[in-house]
């Protein structure tokens, strides 16, 4: 990681207009916090990354038919599912707001360690994060996520494609590095490390989505 | 592999329509040669799966934007290069025609033994084959095919979505399964 580049003096003032932030600073999830305007974004090191300004239907439908049958299995159990719009913090070394240089906000999160819950959302890493391609905005989901989910240690990483009806499963292993799974499709059924005895049916994420 | 169901007798008349093959049956390369009709299909273990009418504009583009460095790469060199429509057979016991029940057509496909080249295509699996993923095919390419090419040994396995802008590399590994890599 770079040095963060000093970013400027912490102010209470509000930002109203995201064109009053200039992108080529260094940003904390102090900054973050005082961003009262309508453009969702996300930080990545302290980079912003502005997020597509409403997700399809689509994407919203595969992301509903996803977090039922997770919520339906988690009944009863320690593990609580969430969904976007939930901030996750990944913190460094201090998790003070203004030591926080990632904040993402995955499509579904499930985490499993009530201690990394608040008031505000997550802080560390989720033990399943799935997020759901949309066109427009797939490098920086690909790149940027995956070495951070990868990099803080997010156990499971599952990548939906909507286009290609597609899920692809990256599961940390023992050297702490993803490993991809095949590329799963119509007709078959994934599961989860992370859940066991979860399974779900791709036909049922991608069938009559119209 | 489930046994085949016979297939009717061999007859060399050829047919000009696709409606006139009963899809329920199972057919070898020796029915597929006698299919006249415009009408593009597959084979897998006998079983008749049609194809997109034509692929679209953009499918065909990145085709073209991965054929060419192929091509140029493979230049004066052992291993050749060939793009759809381009029949790759994939034999089990016996190479006769009738005895060949999976006949797929890659988008792109690169061929090092010569000895599988015949005037007709390849006969064997290519040392490589990149399918490029349009909507509607994805089940066809990441399911079937996967399994096929998986079963028949061909080395690396590329899979292009165009959607998604990104490639993912299946390498078989030392027992014959195939190894994901990264998107």
């Amino acid at each position: 990681m770079n040095k963060p580049v000093p970013y400027p003096d912490l102010h209470d003032e509000p930002v109203r207009e995201f064109n009053d932030i200039d992108a080529s600073l260094t940003y904390s999830y102090a900054n973050y916090l005082n961003w009262l305007f309508q453009d969702r974004v996300e930080l990545i090191k302290g980079k912003i990354f502005k997020m597509s300004p409403a997700p399809s239907r689509i994407h919203q439908k595969i992301s509903i038919r996803i977090s039922y049958s997770l919520a339906h299995f988690l009944k009863g159990k320690t593990c609580e599912v969430y969904n976007a719009p939930f901030d996750v913090r990944f913190p460094k070394e201090s998790k003070q707001d203004k030591d926080v240089f990632t904040v993402l906000q995955p499509d579904i999160c499930i985490i499993c360690d009530q201690n990394k819950l608040d008031d505000r959302g997550c802080i560390g890493a989720p033990d399943l994060v799935i997020e759901i391609l949309s066109p427009g905005n797939t490098k920086v989901e690909l790149l940027h996520k995956y070495q951070i989910y990868q990099e803080f240690g997010v156990k499971e990483y599952w990548v939906v494609s909507q286009s290609d009806q597609s899920i692809l499963i990256y599961t940390l292993n023992e050297f702490g590095k993803f490993q991809p799974s095949k590329i799963f499709t119509l007709s078959e059924k994934v599961t989860s490390s992370v859940l066991p005895g979860f399974e779900l049916a791709l036909d049922d994420v991608f069938q009559d989505l119209d």
